[in-house]
C-alpha cells in the first residue's frame, strides 16, 4: 500500500483565490448595471473592452514570459473590469485597450505578477490614461437612462461645478466615470463584500470617514462634507481599490493609518491641487507606503505582553 | 454563564462539524488485537530501555521498558503473553526506535496492582510518584511526561490547574465520548493532581459544541472541593495549551516559557483519567481512547491498548470503505501521516483518520495575494506570509526577526491560505533549523567551558 | 588590461558592453531631462561626445603632470573649458537647439560619464586610445539619448526629428513626454538592452562551451 505523506494541515478552507476573485467581480456588478443603465450602450461597450483586452494582455504576457497560464484566477478580469468602471463612457475604445495592457503588462507581470505589484494596476493605468489624454478622460456626459431622443451631453463632474442635490449624487443622476456615479450601487457591493468576508469595513469606512472629516474641516459644513464623499470616485475608489488585497496593509493597525491618510490626500488634492479629483492619486501614493506600514507598524504577538495581571 | 475565548484563531470544517459528525453519537467500545508493538519512544525526552527479551513471558501492566532518568517514564505491557520480537521499527518523523511486539494470550491476567484508595483520602505525596510508575505522558498530542510537569522548578508556583477537555481538532470526539461516560473520573484524576500540587482551582474547559460533556461534566464535579466547568466559544485552536490559558486566565505564557511560568498546568481529560486509573487502581497507562473515522466502513471511538496495530484497528472499524490515499493520527490540522498501517498506536494517539485519494491530493502552491487571512487568523499574532518569505530562502535570521519560534504549528493559516500555500511546513523547516542552531551553539559554550 | 584591445574595441566597448547610459547607468539626469524629443536628445549627444573625446585627449595628455591628490579639481578645470566652449558655439551656431536644452548644457560638467572616463581610462592611457574611448562612450551616450528622444517624441507627439510620422489622426500619448514619461521609457529601454545584452552573452558562452 503506498499512502501520501505530506505535512498537517491536512484540511483547507474551501474559500480559493479564484473564489475571493470572482467575489469581487459579483460585488461590482451591481456598479456596472448602474453605469450602463445611466450611460447606456457605450458604458457596456467599454466595460467589455477592458475585460476582453486585460485577459488578453495577461494571456498574452504569460505565453511570451512562459510562464504558467493563471488566467483563470479571475484576477485579470477584476482589473479589467475595475479599469472600465474608471472610465467614461465616452472613452474611445484605442485608449480602454492601451489602459488595460498598461495595468496588466507593465504595472503587474513587470513587476513579477499577481502578489507582486506594488500599485493598484487598475489605478495606475487610469492615472496614466489621465495624464497623457486628459481630453478623452474628463469628457463626462450626462447621464441618458436609455431615453429616446435625448442626445448625450459633455459636462463637468459636479466636483468641478458643484451642482447637484444630494440625492441625485447618491443614485447616479449625474455625469461621472461608468463605475463612480451610483453611490447606491457601490454600497450593495460593498455589503456583498462584508457578508462573504472578502474585505473588511476597516479601509473603507475609514478612509470615507476621514474624507468626510477633513472636508468638514476645510469646508466648514456637513452638507460640503457629504457632498465630498458622493461626488467623485471617493467610495468606488474606497470600496473597490483601497481595499485591493496585494497594494493595501494586511495588519489591521496598519490598514487604519492606510485608509486615514489616503483620505487626507483626497482631500487636500481637491482643495489644493491643480486637478479636480483626488482618489486615484491618494490610493497610489498609499499603495507605495503599504510594505512599510506592514512592515514597521507594531504588532502585539503572544507572550510578549508586559508582566502579566495577577488573578 | 459567560463563554470565554483567545484571540483571531478560525472555524476549520465548521459546517456542523462535518469533520466530527461521524463518530459523536458513537460510544467507546474495547477492542484487543492478536499481537500489540510497543514502541519504547513514547514520551518527550529519554525513551524507556527494554527490560524483556525475546520469548519471555509477560503480565498486562508488567514493566516491560524501564525509564531512563527524571525525564523519562516505564513503559508496560498492554497485553498478557509472550514476547516475540525486541527490535527496532520505524517511527513517526524522530528515526528508529525500539519496541517490543508481543503475542496475545488473551487471558488478561494482570500483574499485582497497588492501588493507593480514594484520591480524597490518598496520602498526596505519593500521587506523584504514582503517576510517574504508571507510565503516564499527555494524552491530547504532545506526551509530556506528566510527573514532569507536575514538579515546579524552584520558586515557581500554580495556582490553576486546567484540564483541557476543548478538543478543538477536527474529527477527533474521543475527549468527548470519555468525558460524556468517564466524567467521574476525569475529576478524580483532576482532584488527585490538585492534591499532590495543593492548587485549590482546578478548571474543566469545554467548548460550546460539546454542551452534552458540558452537562455530564457539571453533574461530575457538583460536591467537588475547588473544580468547576468552564464554557468556551468554539474555535480552533483552543485546545493548545497557550490558547486555552489566554482563554481561561486571560494570561499569557511568556515567549519561550512555560505554562508554570504563568501560574498554570494544562492537563488533557484522557491524562487526567489515567491518572485516577493509577491512584485508584495502580493500574498503569496501557490503554486509551481513540478516534477511527474518515474513509473506513464504521467509523468508531474505540478504546485501544497501547501498541494496537493500525491495521487491525482499521479491520475492526469495517475495513477501508475507499482506496486510502493518506492516513494520520491526529486531527485534521495538526495529524501526522503514517508511512504504511503498520504504525502502532502510541500514548498520545488520539485519532487515526483515513482520507480518500481524492481528498489527499496536494493541492499546487499559487503566488500569495497578500490578502490577510493568515494574520487574521494566527492566534499567536505573527506575520505568516513575511515569514514564509524569510524561510523559503533559507534566511532564518529574518524569520527568527519575525518570531518564527513562537509559532505553535497549529495550521490555522495554512488552512485558510486562499493560494494554498505551504505555510507550516515552511515554518517546520526554519524552527527546526533554529532550534538545531541553538542546541549546537549550546554545546559549543559548554565545551569552552570544560577546557 | 585596455592596452591589449584593439581600438575599434575600445570604440565598440563604450557603444555596447559598457554603453553609459543602459550598462552603467551613467549621467540619467540629462538622459531623463533632455529626451523629450529626438532632436534634443542628438544635440546633448553630441555636446557631451565632443566634451568626452576633447577632455580625454587633454587629460591623457597632461596625466603624468597632474599630482594624485589634486586629479578631481584639475579635470573638472578641463571638462569646463571644453564646456564652456560647446555652450559658446552652440549659443552662436544653433540658438534653437541651445534654448531648449537650456540649463543641461553648462550642467555637462558635473556629468559623470565625462569625470568616470578622465579619472577610469584617460588618466592610465595614452592619448589617442583615450580618443577613442572618449569618442565610443560619446557615440554610445548620444545613441542611446537619440533612441529614447525618437521613442519618446513618437508616442508623446507622434513625430521623430520633428517629421510627422503616426498622421494627423495619431492621438498622443501626452504621459511619455512629461517627466515620468521619462523614467518609464528609460525603465524599460534599460530593460529590454539587459535582456538583449544577457542573451548575446549566454549564446557566447554556450558556443565556447561547445568549442572547448
Amino acid at each position: 500500500m503506498s499512502l501520501r505523506i505530506s505535512t498537517a494541515p491536512h484540511a483547507h478552507s474551501p474559500v480559493t483565490t479564484q473564489r475571493l476573485m470572482l467575489y469581487v467581480l459579483i460585488a461590482l456588478l451591481p456598479a456596472a448595471a448602474a453605469g450602463i443603465y445611466a450611460f447606456g450602450f457605450s458604458a457596456l461597450l467599454t466595460l467589455c473592452i477592458a475585460c476582453v483586452s486585460s485577459v488578453c494582455a495577461e494571456f498574452i504576457w504569460q505565453k511570451i514570459a512562459k510562464q504558467e497560464v493563471r488566467v483563470g484566477d479571475l484576477s485579470a478580469l477584476v482589473t479589467g473590469l475595475i479599469l472600465g468602471l474608471n472610465l467614461p463612457a465616452t472613452a474611445p475604445w484605442w485608449m480602454v485597450v492601451i489602459g488595460s495592457f498598461f495595468a496588466i503588462m507593465i504595472v503587474k507581470q513587470l513587476f513579477g505578477g499577481l502578489g507582486d505589484n506594488f500599485l493598484n494596476p487598475a489605478l495606475a493605468a487610469r492615472a496614466v490614461l489621465l495624464a497623457s489624454w486628459p481630453v478623452h478622460m474628463t469628457n463626462y456626459v450626462t447621464p441618458t437612462f436609455f431615453q429616446a431622443g435625448v442626445d448625450a451631453v459633455s459636462t463637468a463632474t459636479p466636483l468641478a461645478t458643484k451642482g447637484a442635490s444630494l440625492m441625485e449624487l447618491f443614485l447616479g443622476q449625474i455625469p461621472g466615470t461608468i463605475g463612480e456615479v451610483s453611490k447606491a450601487a457601490i454600497l450593495v457591493g460593498f455589503l456583498f463584500l462584508l457578508v462573504t468576508g472578502t474585505v473588511n469595513w476597516r479601509i473603507p469606512v475609514i478612509m470615507v470617514g476621514s474624507v468626510f472629516c477633513f472636508s468638514w474641516l476645510l469646508g466648514g459644513s456637513v452638507d460640503g462634507a457629504l457632498m465630498a464623499i458622493l461626488s467623485g470616485g471617493v467610495m468606488f475608489g474606497a470600496v473597490f481599490m483601497a481595499t485591493d488585497y496585494v497594494t493595501s496593509p494586511i495588519t489591521p493597525f496598519a490598514q487604519v493609518v492606510y485608509a486615514f491618510l489616503a483620505g487626507l490626500i483626497v482631500v487636500v488634492i481637491r482643495q489644493f491641487g491643480s486637478y479636480p479629483e483626488g482618489v486615484t492619486f491618494g490610493i497610489l501614493l498609499m499603495n507605495i507606503v503599504t510594505p512599510l506600514l506592514d512592515r514597521f507598524l507594531p504588532r502585539k504577538i503572544y507572550g510578549y505582553q508586559k508582566e502579566a495581571k495577577k488573578a | 454563564m459567560q463563554k470565554k475565548t483567545f484571540r483571531r484563531g478560525i472555524h476549520p470544517l465548521h459546517r456542523a462539524h462535518e469533520g466530527k459528525m461521524p463518530t459523536r453519537n458513537e460510544s467507546i467500545r474495547d477492542y484487543v488485537s492478536d499481537t500489540v508493538t510497543i514502541s519504547m519512544a513514547m514520551n518527550i525526552g529519554t525513551p524507556a530501555k527494554p527490560c524483556v527479551k525475546k520469548g519471555d513471558q509477560v503480565l498486562v501492566g508488567q514493566v516491560i521498558g524501564e525509564a531512563q532518568g527524571f525525564m523519562s517514564v516505564p513503559v508496560h505491557a498492554s497485553v498478557s503473553g509472550e514476547v516475540t520480537a525486541v527490535e527496532q521499527i520505524a517511527s513517526l518523523g524522530t528515526g528508529p526506535m525500539m519496541a517490543v511486539t508481543i503475542k496475545n494470550d488473551f487471558s488478561d491476567t494482570w500483574v499485582e496492582l497497588n492501588p493507593l484508595g480514594s484520591v480524597e483520602h490518598v496520602d498526596p505525596a505519593k500521587i506523584i510518584p504514582a503517576i510517574q510508575a504508571a507510565g503516564i505522558t499527555g494524552m491530547g498530542g504532545a506526551s509530556f511526561p506528566t510527573h514532569v510537569k507536575l514538579t515546579f522548578g524552584q520558586g515557581k508556583t500554580c495556582d490553576t490547574i486546567i484540564v483541557n477537555g476543548a478538543e478543538c481538532e477536527t474529527h477527533l470526539t474521543a475527549d468527548y465520548r470519555l468525558m460524556l461516560e468517564n466524567s467521574v473520573r476525569i475529576v478524580d484524576g483532576l482532584r488527585a493532581v490538585m492534591r499532590a500540587t495543593n492548587v485549590k482551582t482546578g478548571i474543566i474547559a469545554i467548548e460550546d459544541n460539546k454542551m452534552e460533556a458540558v452537562a455530564a461534566m457539571q453533574k461530575a464535579v457538583h460536591g467537588r472541593e475547588g473544580v468547576r466547568v468552564q464554557v468556551l466559544r468554539t474555535k480552533y485552536p483552543q485546545g493548545g495549551e497557550k490558547q486555552l490559558i489566554e482563554a481561561i486566565t486571560g494570561r499569557q505564557v511568556p515567549s519561550g516559557g512555560l505554562p508554570i511560568d504563568v501560574h498554570t498546568v494544562v492537563l488533557n481529560v484522557g491524562t487526567c483519567a489515567a491518572i485516577a486509573d493509577a491512584v485508584i487502581d495502580g493500574k498503569p497507562l496501557i490503554s486509551r481512547v481513540t478516534t477511527v473515522t474518515g474513509a473506513v466502513r464504521k467509523p468508531s471511538n474505540l478504546r485501544l491498548r497501547i501498541g494496537t496495530i493500525t491495521e487491525d484497528i482499521i479491520g475492526e472499524c469495517g475495513g477501508y470503505a475507499e482506496t486510502p490515499g493518506k492516513i494520520f493520527f491526529g486531527g485534521a490540522m495538526t495529524g501526522i501521516c503514517i508511512p504504511n498501517d503498520n504504525m502502532p498506536i502510541m500514548k498520545s494517539t488520539n485519532g487515526i483518520v483515513v482520507f480518500n485519494e481524492r481528498d489527499s491530493k496536494s493541492k499546487n502552491e499559487s503566488p500569495c495575494i497578500h490578502c490577510g487571512r493568515c494574520v487574521a487568523a494566527c492566534p499567536i499574532g505573527l506575520n505568516p506570509y513575511q515569514i514564509k518569505v524569510a524561510a523559503d530562502k533559507s534566511d532564518f535570521e529574518s524569520a527568527a526577526k519575525l518570531h518564527v519560534m513562537d509559532c505553535i504549528l497549529c495550521g490555522s493559516c495554512a488552512y485558510m491560505c486562499p493560494s494554498r500555500r505551504w505555510l507550516t511546513p515552511s515554518f517546520k523547516y526554519a524552527k527546526d533549523h533554529l532550534a538545531a542552531e541553538a542546541k549546537a551553539k549550546q554545546a559549543a559554550a559548554k565545551g569552552g567551558e570544560n577546557k | 588590461m585596455s592596452e591589449k584591445k584593439s581600438l575599434g574595441g575600445v570604440l565598440l566597448n563604450g557603444i555596447v558592453n559598457e554603453n553609459p547610459t543602459f550598462r552603467l547607468v551613467l549621467g540619467t539626469c540629462p538622459t531623463l531631462a533632455v529626451t523629450s524629443s529626438a532632436l534634443n536628445g542628438l544635440g546633448m549627444g553630441a555636446a557631451a561626445t565632443f566634451v568626452l573625446v576633447c577632455s580625454n585627449v587633454a587629460i591623457s595628455m597632461l596625466r603624468k603632470f597632474i599630482p594624485d591628490q589634486v586629479r578631481i579639481p584639475a579635470f573638472i578645470v578641463v571638462i569646463c573649458t571644453f564646456v564652456t566652449m560647446v555652450q559658446l558655439l552652440m549659443q552662436a551656431f544653433v540658438p534653437s537647439l541651445y534654448e531648449s536644452l537650456g540649463m543641461f548644457i553648462p550642467l555637462i560638467v558635473v556629468n559623470c560619464i565625462i569625470l568616470a572616463r578622465a579619472e577610469a581610462f584617460a588618466s592610465k592611457n595614452s592619448p589617442l586610445p583615450s580618443a577613442f574611448d572618449g569618442l565610443g562612450m560619446g557615440l554610445g551616450f548620444t545613441l542611446a539619448l537619440t533612441l529614447m528622444g525618437s521613442i519618446r517624441e513618437l508616442i508623446g507627439n507622434g513625430s521623430v526629428f520633428g517629421v510627422n510620422i503616426l498622421g494627423a489622426s495619431y492621438q498622443p500619448m501626452l504621459l511619455i513626454v512629461l517627466a515620468s514619461g521619462g523614467f518609464l521609457t528609460f525603465g524599460l529601454l534599460l530593460g529590454t538592452f539587459n535582456l538583449i545584452v544577457k542573451k548575446i552573452e549566454k549564446k557566447k558562452a554556450a558556443k565556447e562551451v561547445q568549442a572547448a
